[in-house]
């Protein structure tokens, strides 16, 4: 074990990491101050609330997209699995009545997805763009094969509780976002699963003759995000108390970059959880700032194409630089 | 019995397809008349170059997210030009030029710089849909007038519609310069591997770049075909659907994903396999919300029959 992880933390210089990351604070505070010029209402109590409500999904997506990255892999899938999975919660909740039961069907039907993802990349070692580029049109299909292409009301307060209640100013869901932080920074730093996912990401061969099954942690990355993905459905169903096919379109994409921008590796092995918190809120300032100073839609999916082609040109750029 | 199987194996594509083509038959005898036929021959056409350009960059070990977009996003382009000046041949040579430069930015990315070459084209993606939007305002329409459109969108030559024998003629350029040429063996050799294929002296930066270029210009021809078919361009339109089926085909057709393994007859009947599924598909009325579901679980089949059937040569080989 100890083989695999001491040439990591070394390779892994702690300075390197600490600057970029007071690079990414710094960023957060100009945007923030840059955005509250163009707009007063940015920094209102209100304001604040709903930016952080609104990218809470990002949060739980990206940060499963931080295991799966370490792993040296990607999930385009997320997105649809989101929209997948919060259709078979809501269709489960409004035939049975029991927002219970709808909790279960949509992580589960989120792990689904993901174990299918990992079954092909980690037993038949397909390639993950690839595979997660099929489950991405086959998920937004039985997306709307479910929903039968219109969204579906929800009512029910215990299954919107999560997404959709505030205490005060405070949405419920950014303690729970915190919450699941905590939770996952265990399991990836003080687990051996979250060993073998640097493991697996460091090098895939080495980590195979060591005896860490790679193969099989890699099913179990996939599923977690997965799970990550229902959950990000039921919070997105309680967000807007309904249930919809297009739902959560492109946020694998906004998810690999706000995770790239938080200086996790293209390449897996490297990277943090707290890294791609920032990621997520800095990402997250601009694309709110686009969309409260009114700007042109199409711009805007021009300047998310710029900013991950930009930080990966960067990252690629001082690596370099060290090497 | 065993030259059957091995038949069989090398061929699986073109009996699935002919069985495919029989049970649709059967269901519904209109699928084989003339015009069935010819409609499917024209629908292939954007989806067969978006295969074309896909193949050498899957073969080379890359993918480019970034064409289905491009197509729509190179139409405006010539839909612009058109409507501006109003000439033709300017708007052709304009589609030509953008497309190759927009190649040539992701080649060089990707072959220069060493970055993965989903992220490039992915970042690619949303460049191109932003673009599109940004030139003509969402909602807005260039219509295509004039002997050129009508000519690429509709005109017949002995019963074959001229945008279907183009593609073939491609194809057919594409099967040479693949298995004839130094530079079909150099984009297999980069595929198999990029160590060895430098080490073996192949200038492997200009191969790729070369590959990303034919990759973008096959989607500048797929944007011209396909408005000219539609006889206006507009933002908006289903790029990312255009890609799926021109990838989905190459897979179906045998291309092995990790790079190195393919062919262009493959990719072809995979092509075909697409055209006669989604006609099928639209001529039995099942619901659009279905085509999804359906694509992607066949892209995971042929993933998992493609492997499998890899590691039997490999198993055989040894």
């Amino acid at each position: 074990m100890a083989d695999i992880t001491a040439p990591q933390r070394r390779s892994f210089s702690l300075d390197g990491l600490t600057l970029r990351y007071a690079v990414l604070v710094g960023l957060i505070v100009i945007a923030s101050i840059g955005f509250s010029m163009a707009n007063e209402n940015f920094y209102s109590m209100t304001n604040i609330g709903i930016l952080l409500r609104s990218i809470s999904v990002l949060f739980l997506v990206s940060m499963g997209m931080t295991f799966v990255m370490l792993t040296g892999g990607i999930d385009l899938s997320v997105g649809s699995n989101v929209a997948f999975s919060g259709g078979v919660g809501v269709v489960t909740l409004v035939s049975t009545g029991s927002p219970w039961l709808g909790f279960a069907a949509a992580i589960l039907a989120g792990m689904a997805i993901g174990w299918i993802n990992g079954f092909f990349i980690g037993k038949l070692q397909l390639s993950a763009f690839m595979v997660t580029l099929a489950t991405f049109a086959a998920a937004r299909g039985l997306a709307l094969v479910i929903y039968d292409a219109d969204s579906i009301n929800v009512h029910d307060p215990v299954f919107l509780w999560l997404g959709g209640t505030s205490w005060g100013n405070l949405p419920v869901v950014i303690p729970f976002v915190a919450l699941m932080f905590v939770a996952l920074s265990i399991l990836l730093y003080k687990t051996t699963f979250g060993r073998d996912v640097y493991a697996t990401g460091s090098n895939f061969n080495t980590a195979f003759v060591l005896g860490r099954q790679p193969g099989r942690k890699l099913i179990w990355v996939y599923v977690l995000t997965g799970a990550l993905a229902g959950l990000s459905a039921i919070i997105t169903v309680g967000r807007v108390s309904s249930g919809q096919p297009w739902t959560g379109l492109y946020l694998e994409f906004d998810a690999i970059t706000a995770v790239i921008l938080g200086g996790t590796a293209l390449a897996g092995g490297r990277g943090k959880l707290l890294g791609t918190i920032l990621g997520v809120l800095l990402y997250g300032i601009i694309i709110n700032g686009l969309v409260l100073t009114g700007t042109n839609p199409y711009l805007q999916s021009v300047i998310k194409g710029a900013i991950l082609l930009g930080v990966v040109l960067l990252d690629t750029y001082t690596q370099r630089g060290k090497a | 019995m065993q030259d059957f199987g091995k038949l069989f194996r090398e061929n699986n594509i073109i009996f699935v397809t002919l069985a495919l083509c029989l049970v649709f038959f059967l269901i519904s005898p209109r699928f084989l008349s003339v015009d069935n036929m010819s409609a499917i021959s024209r629908q292939i056409v954007p989806i067969g170059l978006i295969a074309l350009g896909q193949f050498f960059v899957v073969v080379s070990g890359n993918i480019d997210l970034s064409m289905g977009m491009g197509s729509v996003l190179f139409a405006i382009v010539l839909g612009v030009i058109f409507g501006v000046t109003g000439g033709v041949a300017l708007g052709i040579v304009a589609v030509i030029v953008f497309s190759l430069a927009f190649g040539f930015v992701n080649g060089l990315l990707v072959a220069k710089l060493k970055l993965p070459s989903f992220i490039v084209t992915l970042a690619g993606l949303f460049i191109a849909q932003g673009l599109s939007g940004l030139i003509i305002p969402r909602g807005q329409q260039i219509f295509l007038m004039g002997g050129f459109f009508r000519f690429v969108g509709a005109e017949k030559y002995f019963g074959f519609y001229a945008s279907f024998l183009f593609l073939v003629a491609l194809f057919a350029l594409a099967y040479v310069v693949y298995n004839h040429t130094r530079w079909g063996a150099y984009v297999i050799a980069i595929g198999n591997s990029e160590e060895n294929a430098k080490l073996a002296g192949i200038n492997v930066d200009r191969v790729k770049i070369g590959i990303f270029m034919f990759s973008a210009l096959c989607s500048g021809f797929a944007g011209v075909i396909l408005s000219s078919r539609m006889g206006f361009v507009q933002p908006g339109l289903d790029g990312n659907g255009l890609l799926l089926d021109g990838i989905a085909a190459i897979i179906i057709g045998g291309t092995l994903i990790l790079g190195g393994r393919g062919t262009v007859t493959g990719a072809f009947w995979g092509l075909l396999f697409i055209g006669v599924t989604n006609n099928a598909l639209n001529l039995l009325n099942v619901t659009d919300v279905w085509h999804q579901v359906f694509k992607g679980s066949i892209i995971l089949a042929a993933l998992g029959a493609n492997y499998v059937l890899w590691q039997s040569r490999q198993a055989e080989a040894q």
